[in-house]
C-alpha cells in the first residue's frame, strides 16, 4: 500500500508536463475550437514520436507495453493543458483491439496507431443518453459475407478526423445467453454514413452519425458475435477511468489559477486570498481534486493489475462529475466577472470540465452502479473490499 | 503507486481478526460499555495485556522502547480491525510521537514501554477555557524554580484526567516571547499535589452511548493547577519549543484508523443493516432516493479511506505533511456528519431512540451519533482551522 506515485511515475508525469506546457499554450486550445479538424497534426506526430499513442500497447505492435497508470498520468497532463488532440478517442479503441481483436486486426491497426498514422474513435451512445445495453438499437444485419449497419449514433467524439470507428450494434435481441450486441470496426468514409456536427459546450468535435445500410465485412467483427457487451463495457470502463484522469488534471490547473488569482487580486485593501472564506473555497477545491485523483488512480491501478475495477471506475466518475464541476465553478466565482469574459482563458477549462462531466456516464448512472454493488448482492460490505459489479 | 496490501499484511489482518473473534466476547464489550470510566474492567484489562503481548501496540516504534520497528501500515491494519468492533488500541494519542521525536533517552525508556503495556495513560492537557482552536493563546503558567517547575492555571476538556496516570501538558514558560515561542510541554504525574480534577458531563451521559459511537464520551474534565511542583526532568524537549513538539505530535495523531474509521463505519453499518432489515415492510434498500444518497456517501467514504492511505504512505516515506493530514481531518469528520444525518432521515423517528430504549435500532447508536458526530469536526484541529492550514501551508495563501 503506497498511494504516492513512485519516482518513475513522477518522471513520466513531469516529462509530459514539460512537453505539453511548451507545446500547448491556452491559445492553441482556443484556436482549435474554430479549426476544422480541431487538432494540430504536427502535435499529434510529436506525441506519436514520444511513444504516447502506443504507451500501453504491446511492444510487438510498436507500443511500449507500459502500465495503464502511465497512460493515465499522461492523460492527466493532457487535461491540465487542455491539449486539443484526439488522444482519448484513439487510445481507448486501440486498447480494446489489443485486448479483444484478432491477431490480424491487431497487426493491421495497432502499429499504425502507435506511429500516429491512424486516428480512431468509438460510437456507442444513441438517443437514450444512458450507457446501457438496452439503449443500443443500431442494427447490424447479416448479409452475404458481412453485415449491413443501420441506425444513429450520438455524441461521437472526433468522428470528423477519425479514419475508423468502433461501433456497438445490435445483432440479436437480448436473451438469457447474451445482450445481443456486437462490436464492429467501421471505416468512417464508408458509403451510407453521414455525420452532422454538434455544437457543444466544449466546442469540441462531436457528431451525430447516421448509418444507412453501411456494409461491413465479417472480418471487422471485434470479439464474438452477440457477445460484444462485455467488450463494450470494458471499453467504457477504460474510457471512463481515463476521462477522470483528464478531468482531474484540468480541474487541478483550473483551481491553481484561482489560487494564484486570489493571491494577487486586491479588494477591501487586501488580496482576496487573505479572506478566510476565499481560503476555505480554495482548500475545498484542492481536497476535491485530491479525492478525485485518488479514486482515479485506484481504478486505473486495479485495471492495470487485471483486477475487477468497474465499481471503482464508477466511484471515480461519480465523484469527479460532482466535485470537479464544483471546483471549476468555485474557481469562476473567485475570478469574479473576469472569468466570464471571452478574452480571459479560464472558461477554456471551465467549459471542458463541465462538458466531460456529462460524458461517459452521469453522476446518477454511476451512483446507481455503486448502489447495485452495495445493496443488490448478499453478504456484508466493508470499505476497502473488492465489490463485484451487479449488472 | 500500489493500492494493495502485501500478503504478509493480509495475513496480519487475518490474525488480528481471528484474535478478535477468539478474545472479544459480548460480555467484555458489555463491560467496556458499562464501565464508562476508562471503558475498562477486569476482562478488558486482560484483553489489553494480551494485545500488547502480541506486539500490536506501538508496532511502528523502535524495538528498544518496546515497539516492533514495524511499518505504519501494519500498525494501521491492527488499529483498523479493532476500531471496527468499537475498541481503540494503541491510542497513545499525540504524546508518544512527541516523546519519540523530542524525548530524552530516559523519558523514552520510561514512557514508551509503559504506554504499550497500558501502565501509563496520558490525559491530553492542551485546551483551556480561553484557548481552544486558538491553542497558542494558552495561559497556564510554568515557572522554573531551581530544579523544579511550578505550575498554575486551568485546563478544559481534559478527557482522560480521571483515569490517566500523567497529563501531557502544554504550558506557558515565557510570557514575554511571541505566542508560539514561549510554550513548553511537560509530562506531569497526575497524582502530584495541587492538581484537582473535576468532571464535566457530556450530552452522551444517561444513557451511556454504545461502543463505537462517534464522540460517545460521557465524561471529560476540567483540571486545576495550584502551585503544582514538578521536577525539571518532566520537561519534554527544549524549554519554549513546546509548540513545535506538540504540533508535530498532533499532526501525526490526526491521521490513522481511529479518527477516520469512526466516521466511515456508519456507512458500512447502515448498508449492512438495510440489506437485512426492513421497517414493517418498508425496505430503504429499495428506495431509489436512499440508494442514490447511500452510493454518494459510500464514494465519499472511499475518499476518506484513500486520504488516510495517503497519510500512511507519507508517514512510511518519512515525509512530513504539508496539508495532507489536515485534508484527512476535514474530510472524514464532515463525511461522518453527512452520513449520520442521512441515516437519521432513512430511519426517521427510530433514529431518536437512545441506548436501552424499547425498539432502539442497534442499541441506539444512530441517535447517539447524532449527538456526537459533529464533535469530531471540532476536536483536535477544527475543520475551520484545518482548512486554514490547507490554504496557508498547503497553498501558500496570505494571512488575513
Ligand atoms: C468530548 C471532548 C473531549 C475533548 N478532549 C480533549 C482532551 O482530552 N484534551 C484537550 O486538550 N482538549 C480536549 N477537547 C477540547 C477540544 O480540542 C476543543 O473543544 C477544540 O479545540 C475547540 O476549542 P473550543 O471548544 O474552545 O472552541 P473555540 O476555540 O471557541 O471555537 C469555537 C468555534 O469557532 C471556530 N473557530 C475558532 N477559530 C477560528 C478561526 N480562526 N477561523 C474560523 N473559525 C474559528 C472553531 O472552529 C469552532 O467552530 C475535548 C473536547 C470535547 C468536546
Amino acid at each position: 500500500m503506497d498511494v504516492i506515485p513512485n519516482e518513475e511515475e513522477q518522471m513520466v508525469k513531469n516529462l509530459a508536463r514539460e512537453f505539453l506546457e511548451a507545446e500547448c499554450p491556452p491559445s492553441l486550445a482556443r484556436n482549435m475550437e474554430k479549426d476544422e479538424k480541431g487538432y494540430p497534426p504536427e502535435l499529434w506526430q510529436k506525441m506519436a514520436g514520444l511513444g504516447w499513442l502506443g504507451m500501453s500497447l504491446p511492444e510487438q505492435y510498436g507500443g511500449q507495453s507500459l502500465p495503464l497508470t502511465y497512460l493515465g498520468l499522461i492523460i492527466e497532463e493532457v487535461g491540465r493543458t487542455i491539449a486539443p488532440v484526439p488522444l482519448l478517442s484513439t487510445v481507448v479503441p486501440s486498447l480494446t483491439i489489443a485486448q479483444d481483436g484478432t491477431s490480424e486486426q491487431r497487426q493491421q491497426l495497432l502499429p499504425r496507431i502507435s506511429r500516429g498514422d491512424l486516428i480512431m474513435t468509438w460510437a456507442m451512445q444513441e438517443q437514450d443518453p444512458r450507457l446501457l445495453p438496452e439503449t443500443v438499437h443500431l442494427e447490424a444485419r447479416a448479409q452475404g459475407d458481412g453485415y449491413l449497419l443501420s441506425g444513429t449514433k450520438m455524441f461521437v467524439d472526433n468522428f470528423v478526423v477519425a479514419e475508423k470507428c468502433l461501433v456497438a450494434a445490435r445483432t440479436a435481441p437480448a436473451s438469457e445467453q447474451s445482450q445481443g450486441i456486437s462490436l464492429f470496426l467501421v471505416d468512417t468514409g464508408s458509403p451510407g454514413i453521414s455525420a452532422t456536427a454538434l455544437t457543444t459546450l466544449a466546442k469540441d468535435k462531436q457528431s451525430k452519425v447516421t448509418f444507412d445500410q453501411v456494409s461491413v465485412p465479417a472480418s471487422n467483427l471485434i470479439g464474438e458475435l452477440d457477445q460484444g457487451w462485455p467488450v463494450v463495457q470494458r471499453m467504457l470502463d477504460l474510457a471512463t477511468a481515463l476521462i477522470c484522469a483528464q478531468m482531474v488534471g484540468a480541474t487541478r490547473k483550473d483551481a491553481e489559477m484561482a489560487i494564484e488569482y486570489a493571491k494577487n487580486r486586491v479588494a477591501f485593501g487586501r488580496p482576496i486570498g487573505a479572506f478566510q472564506s476565499i481560503q476555505h473555497m480554495c482548500a475545498d477545491m484542492i481536497l476535491w481534486v485530491d479525492g478525485g485523483q485518488l479514486l482515479t488512480y485506484e481504478a486505473l491501478w486495479r485495471m492495470d493489475q487485471g483486477l475487477p475495477a468497474s465499481v471503482e471506475v464508477s466511484q471515480a466518475k461519480a465523484f469527479c462529475n460532482d466535485k470537479c464541476v464544483a471546483a471549476v465553478r468555485t474557481s469562476q466565482i473567485i475570478h469574479g466577472g473576469m472569468g466570464f469574459m471571452m478574452e480571459f482563458d479560464l472558461h477554456l477549462w471551465y467549459r471542458r470540465v463541465t462538458a466531460w462531466s456529462l460524458r461517459l456516464g452521469t453522476t446518477f448512472e454511476h451512483r446507481a452502479k455503486v448502489s447495485r454493488a452495495l445493496l443488490d448482492q448478499p453478504g456484508k460490505v466493508r470499505l476497502g473490499m473488492t465489490m463485484a459489479a451487479v449488472p | 503507486m500500489n493500492f494493495a496490501y502485501t500478503p504478509e499484511q493480509e495475513s496480519l489482518r487475518e490474525e488480528v481478526r481471528q484474535f478478535i473473534a477468539d478474545n472479544i466476547t459480548p460480555e467484555m464489550l458489555q463491560e467496556m460499555e458499562e464501565s464508562g470510566i476508562r471503558r475498562r474492567g477486569p476482562q478488558v484489562d486482560e484483553l489489553y495485556k494480551k494485545v500488547s503481548q502480541k506486539g500490536w501496540i506501538g508496532m511502528s516504534w523502535p524495538k528498544e522502547y518496546g515497539g516492533q520497528d514495524g511499518s505504519r501500515i501494519d500498525q494501521y491494519i491492527v488499529e483498523e480491525e479493532f476500531a471496527r468492533v468499537g475498541v481503540t488500541v494503541g491510542g497513545a494519542g499525540s504524546g508518544a510521537p512527541a516523546i519519540l521525536a523530542a524525548g530524552t533517552e530516559e523519558q523514552k525508556k520510561y514512557f514508551l514501554p509503559g504506554l504499550i503495556k497500558g501502565e501509563i495513560i496520558f490525559a491530553l492537557g492542551f485546551t483551556e477555557p480561553q484557548a481552544g482552536a486558538d491553542l497558542a493563546g494558552l495561559q497556564c503558567r510554568a515557572v522554573r524554580d531551581g530544579d523544579e517547575y511550578v505550575i498554575n492555571g486551568q485546563k478544559m476538556f481534559t478527557t482522560a484526567a480521571h483515569y490517566g496516570t500523567h497529563i501531557y501538558l502544554m504550558a506557558r514558560t515565557d510570557p514575554d516571547a511571541p505566542r508560539h515561542r514561549g510554550i513548553s510541554i511537560f509530562l506531569v504525574p497526575i497524582d502530584t499535589e495541587g492538581i484537582t480534577v473535576r468532571p464535566l458531563w457530556t450530552i452522551q451521559n444517561e444513557p451511556t452511548a454504545p461502543l463505537g459511537t462517534t464522540y460517545g464520551e460521557r465524561r471529560t474534565n476540567e483540571v486545576f493547577f495550584e502551585n503544582v511542583r514538578i521536577p525539571a526532568s518532566c520537561l519534554l524537549g527544549e524549554e519554549n519549543m513546546g509548540w513545535y513538539v506538540g504540533a508535530m505530535g498532533l499532526n501525526l495523531d490526526r491521521v490513522g484508523a481511529s479518527r477516520y474509521l469512526i466516521s466511515v463505519k456508519r456507512d458500512e453499518d447502515i448498508v449492512n443493516w438495510i440489506k437485512e432489515n426492513d421497517l414493517d415492510g418498508y425496505s430503504p434498500a429499495e428506495d431509489p432516493a436512499v440508494r442514490d444518497r447511500l452510493a454518494e456517501l459510500w464514494i465519499e467514504a472511499q475518499v476518506c479511506r484513500l486520504m488516510t492511505m495517503r497519510s500512511m504512505s507519507l508517514v512510511e516515506h518519512g515525509g512530513n505533511f504539508t496539508y495532507e493530514g489536515a485534508a484527512e481531518k476535514v474530510w472524514a469528520p464532515e463525511h461522518g456528519v453527512r452520513t449520520t444525518e442521512t441515516i437519521a432521515q432513512i430511519l426517521g423517528p427510530y433514529a431518536q431512540l437512545l441506548n436501552g430504549s424499547e425498539d432502539a435500532i442497534e442499541d441506539g447508536i444512530y441517535a447517539h451519533n447524532l449527538m456526537g458526530a459533529f464533535q469530531s469536526g471540532i476536536n483536535h484541529g477544527s475543520a475551520q482551522v484545518m482548512r486554514d492550514q490547507v490554504a496557508r501551508r498547503g497553498l501558500g495563501m496570505p494571512r488575513g
